[in-house]
């Protein structure tokens, strides 16, 4: 079964890398990667584990050979059991409980991308600003209790895209990235991670 | 166009998340998922009792309605474990009627929870399911009259009270010194009435004579 999750998740992004083309200004390109993330600051509270479930979609229209525009649409699973331990309730009860935290961020950014290169190797930076969906479920055994929220979120990221052949339009994508997003709930003051992405870049072509 | 596109690639993406989110639930072992909750009365000295009777049935209530007091093998086991775990503070257990200090009863909490399916959503596309053309009747519309299921949740749990019976007289009360609660899955498995006994007990170690 979760052979089966993981072949599908990678078949999703694999299927997109199936192109040829051309040039970048006024051209509108997907990146479509797998991603990881590992938590930082208060959200380290919640799940220390770094996360291998996620994806990432940029969808970047050229405005130039260099500077970009376009949306960056992500989503990251993170998941952490503890072990039973006893907590203490506001009423003075005592509970024994495995805790379970679940944590899904879906970030949507307005995106802008500087390119440092045209052609060959780029690599590149980008600033992502707008929000994250983000589902928070926090289970005591199997009772969960829900603590969901729209939240902003920025994202400034680092990459690097090498083409697959020299000069070519479809080829591999890799960044790492901040995701800052404040999220004052159940304790905690942000759900901010440091995410890294591998994928395929590619031109979209009507 | 690229619209489309977009639609069809980024859709499916989203739609497969969900099956990439690790499953809380299905991840959490058969000794994980109850939760056991304690409390007592801060006021409570438990050093001064030296004995105490537990009942020898088990109440049980169904949505806050007391059904019967029994004695099957689960309960009884129950019993004999939570007196074993008083012993093993230095209590002493005593008949009925031979004054205890402590009374404890065991009782069995059933709750129903009942929700309404509707299953009217799937009526809305009837005509592209079932054109009436196929009964002979082009043109015509369907009607159904409103229909609902019904589904019912009984959770359980398992309560052990505690009470102050060397005080009661002068007070006229039974006062509660101290309760413990088993909810979840698991609960009512003979095979875990010792840990749950333990557990309890574990995170109440004032519970000391």
């Amino acid at each position: 079964m979760k052979k089966n999750k993981i072949i599908l998740c990678t078949a999703f992004i694999l299927s997109f890398a199936v192109l040829k083309t051309t040039a970048q200004q006024g051209e509108v390109r997907m990146t479509a990667s797998l991603a990881g993330a590992t938590p930082m600051g208060d959200f380290k509270d919640l799940v220390d584990k770094t996360s291998f479930r996620g994806v990432d979609i940029n969808i970047i229209y050229g405005i130039n050979d260099k500077l970009g525009a376009g949306l960056n649409i992500g989503f990251q699973d993170f998941y952490q059991k503890f072990p039973r331990a006893v907590y203490k309730l506001s009423d003075g009860s005592d509970i024994s409980a495995v805790i379970t935290n679940s944590v899904q961020t879906i970030p949507f950014l307005a995106t802008a991308k500087y390119n440092f290169s045209s052609s060959g190797i780029q690599p590149y930076a980008s600033a992502g600003v707008g929000g994250s969906v983000v589902l928070y479920r926090q289970y005591l055994g199997e009772a969960a209790n829900d603590f969901n929220k729209i939240s902003f979120a920025a994202r400034p990221s680092l990459g690097v895209y090498i083409p697959f052949k020299k000069d070519g339009e479809v080829g591999l994508n890799i960044a790492a990235n901040y995701t800052y997003i404040p999220y004052k709930e159940a304790g905690v003051s942000n759900l901010s991670y440091f995410g890294f992405t591998v994928g395929v870049g590619f031109p979209m072509r009507n | 166009m690229i619209r489309i596109k977009l639609f069809y690639l980024i859709a499916p993406v989203f739609f497969a998340l969900q099956s990439c989110v690790k499953d809380a639930v299905d991840n959490l072992d058969g000794d994980e998922k109850p939760l056991y909750i304690t409390k007592a009365d801060t006021n409570a000295d438990f050093s001064s009792y030296a004995t105490f009777s537990l009942a020898d049935s088990v109440a049980v209530i169904s949505n806050n309605q007391l059904v019967q007091r029994v004695r099957t093998d689960y309960d009884a086991a129950f019993i004999n474990a939570i007196a074993a775990q008083m012993e093993s503070r230095g209590f002493t257990r005593v008949a009925h009627g031979n004054s205890p200090d402590l009374g404890i009863s065991i009782s069995r909490i059933y709750n129903d929870f009942t929700g309404i399916i509707d299953y009217s959503d799937y009526w809305g596309g009837y005509n592209d399911y079932w054109d009436p053309y196929y009964w002979g009747y082009p043109g015509y519309d369907y009607y159904f009259p409103p229909v609902y299921g019904t589904y019912t949740v009984t959770e359980g749990a398992v309560a052990i009270d505690m009470f102050d019976l060397k005080n009661a007289a002068g007070s006229n009360q039974l006062r509660q010194v101290w309760s413990g609660l088993v909810r979840g899955s698991g609960t009512f498995t003979s095979g875990m009435i010792n840990r749950h006994s333990q557990l309890l007990f574990e995170q109440s170690p004032y519970l000391q004579r």
